[in-house]
C-alpha cells in the first residue's frame, strides 16, 4: 500500500477548486485546511471533485446527530415518557452514554394517545430508536420510535429469560409462556438469525 | 537592581542562553491511556502534564451548555512542590482561576467547537515543576494533548514569554527573569495564520518598545510550533507502524 501523506492541524492541503472539504478538515480563504493529526485521504465519489479527508487511527467520539438511528437502553419509565442511556449510533459503539427521552406521543405512529408507557417499555429493554431532535438546553435528545423497524428489539420477561417477539405489540417468554406488551420492532428477516 | 544582571556585556542571560534563545523543549503525547489525550511538555525547566478528555455530553448543571458550540472547561493547578516554598493553596486561588480562564479564551479561538454542540471538552492542566513560563507550558502541552484527543482545531496553538532589558528583548523568560520586576509578556500565537489568540503583560513598558517585543515573542512561538510539529508528526509515525501490519 502506499505510504499515505501524514498532516497536522493548520496544514494547507489544498484549494477549493480542487477538492471538497471532508471531515477533519476547513475551509478558509478558499483553501482547504486540516484540522486533525492524522492521514490524508482523498476520495472520488463520483461527483466532479474528490472529498479531500483527515482520518485518524482511533475514532473519535461520534454524536448523534438528527435523523440517525440509535440503540439504546431504557433506564426508567413514566406515564409521559420514558428515559433511555444512548449506547450505539448506527454500528459504532460511544464510549460515553448519552441521555435521552421518547415521548409518549413518539412511540407510535397510531392512536398516540391511547399509549401507555408500561405496555411499550420497561426498563432494561434495549430500543432501536431514530433522534427527532437534539433537544433545548435542558432536555436530552429527543428519540422516537413511530415506525415499524423501530422499537424493542431485545426484553427480559419478568421470569428473566429474553422473550420472542409475537406481534408489533406482544412479546413471549420461552420459559413461563407468559405474554408481555412492548411495542416490538420489525427487524429485517435477513438479521434474525435462524 | 543590585547583584542579578539580566544580560550580561557578552549578551548572555543568567542561564548562559542568548537573548533570543529558547529553552531546551522535551515533549511527550499520549502518557496516558484512561484519557482521551494527554501530554507532558518541558520547557527548560518548568514541566506541565495536561489531560484532555471530550467531547461528552455536559455533566454537571445542564444550563452550562450551549446549544450551538461546545464549551471548554480548563482547569489550572500546580503541584505543592512545584515552588521553591511549598505551595499552600494549589488551586482555588485567583492566580489559578486567572490562569484558568486565560486557557479557556486561548483555546476557545483555536478549537472547532462548532462542530460539537451541546457537548463539553475538559482540559486539565498541572505543573509539576514551575520556573518561569508557566502559561506558556500550559499552552503547549495542551495544545499537544488536544492533538492527541483527535479534537478538531484551526491551528496549534504556541505560547511564548518575552522580557525587555536595555533595549534588547529577551525571548522565553525564566523565574529568575520574570520575578526580577521587568516586564513580562505572554503571547499565544496561532503560528501559520500569525493570529494572535491571547496576549498579557506584566508591568510597564514603553509605547516605543511594544512592537519588538512582540515580534520577539512572535519569533519564538514559531520555532517553537516547529518543535511540537516534529513532536505530533513523530507520534503519528510511531502509532501507524505499530497498527500497520
Amino acid at each position: 500500500m502506499s505510504p499515505m501523506k501524514l498532516c497536522v492541524p493548520g496544514e494547507r492541503l489544498c484549494s477549493t477548486e480542487d477538492c471538497i472539504p471532508g471531515t477533519g478538515t476547513y475551509l478558509r480563504h478558499g483553501y482547504i485546511f486540516a484540522s486533525l493529526a492524522g492521514y490524508v485521504l482523498r476520495k472520488n465519489e463520483g461527483e466532479e471533485l474528490p472529498v479531500i479527508s483527515v482520518v485518524r487511527e482511533t475514532e473519535t467520539q461520534l454524536l448523534p446527530d438528527v435523523g440517525a438511528i440509535v440503540t439504546c437502553k431504557v433506564t426508567s419509565i413514566n406515564p409521559r415518557f420514558a428515559k433511555v442511556h444512548i449506547l450505539y449510533v448506527g454500528s459504532t459503539p460511544l464510549k460515553d452514554r448519552f441521555r435521552g427521552t421518547i415521548r409518549r406521543e413518539d412511540v407510535r405512529a397510531t392512536e398516540k394517545d391511547k399509549v401507555e408507557t408500561h405496555k411499550s417499555f420497561r426498563p432494561g429493554d434495549i430500543v432501536l430508536a431514530k433522534v427527532i431532535s437534539l433537544g433545548d438546553v435542558q432536555s436530552n435528545y429527543l428519540l422516537t420510535t413511530a415506525e415499524n423497524e423501530l422499537g424493542v428489539v431485545v426484553a427480559h420477561s419478568e421470569a428473566g429469560a429474553q422473550m420472542v417477539p409475537i406481534s408489533w405489540c406482544e412479546m413471549q417468554c420461552p420459559r413461563t409462556h407468559a405474554k408481555e406488551f412492548r411495542k416490538v420492532a420489525r427487524v429485517q428477516p435477513e438479521y434474525l438469525q435462524a | 537592581m543590585a547583584g542579578l544582571e539580566l544580560l550580561s556585556d557578552q549578551g548572555y542571560r543568567l542561564d548562559g542562553r542568548k537573548a533570543t534563545e529558547l529553552r531546551k523543549v522535551q515533549a511527550r503525547t499520549s502518557v496516558f491511556a484512561q484519557a482521551d489525550g494527554s501530554a507532558y511538555l518541558e520547557q527548560g525547566n518548568t514541566k506541565a502534564l495536561a489531560v484532555v478528555y471530550g467531547p461528552h455530553e455536559t455533566r454537571g448543571s445542564r444550563s452550562k451548555s450551549l446549544h450551538d458550540r461546545a464549551v471548554i472547561n480548563c482547569q489550572f493547578s500546580m503541584a505543592t512542590f512545584s515552588t521553591a516554598e511549598r505551595k499552600r493553596r494549589p488551586h482555588g486561588d485567583r492566580k489559578s482561576s486567572e490562569m484558568s480562564l486565560h486557557l479557556k479564551q486561548t483555546f476557545e479561538a483555536a478549537v472547532l467547537t462548532e462542530l460539537y454542540p451541546r457537548s463539553q471538552i475538559d482540559i486539565y492542566v498541572k505543573i509539576l515543576q514551575a520556573d518561569g513560563g508557566n502559561y506558556s507550558a500550559c499552552v503547549n502541552a495542551a495544545t499537544l494533548a488536544l492533538v492527541d484527543a483527535g479534537i478538531p482545531m484551526r491551528d496549534y496553538v504556541c505560547a511564548c514569554t518575552a522580557g525587555f532589558v536595555e533595549d534588547t528583548p529577551l525571548a522565553d523568560l525564566c523565574h529568575a527573569e520574570e520575578s526580577g520586576g521587568g516586564t513580562s509578556l505572554a503571547l499565544a500565537l496561532l503560528p501559520r495564520s500569525g493570529n494572535i489568540a491571547l496576549l498579557q503583560m506584566d508591568a510597564r513598558l514603553h509605547q516605543d518598545h511594544l512592537d519588538a517585543l512582540i515580534e520577539a515573542a512572535m519569533t519564538a512561538c514559531k520555532g517553537l510550533s516547529k518543535v511540537l510539529d516534529d513532536v505530533v508528526r513523530q507520534h503519528l509515525e510511531e502509532v501507524s507502524v505499530l497498527t500497520r501490519d
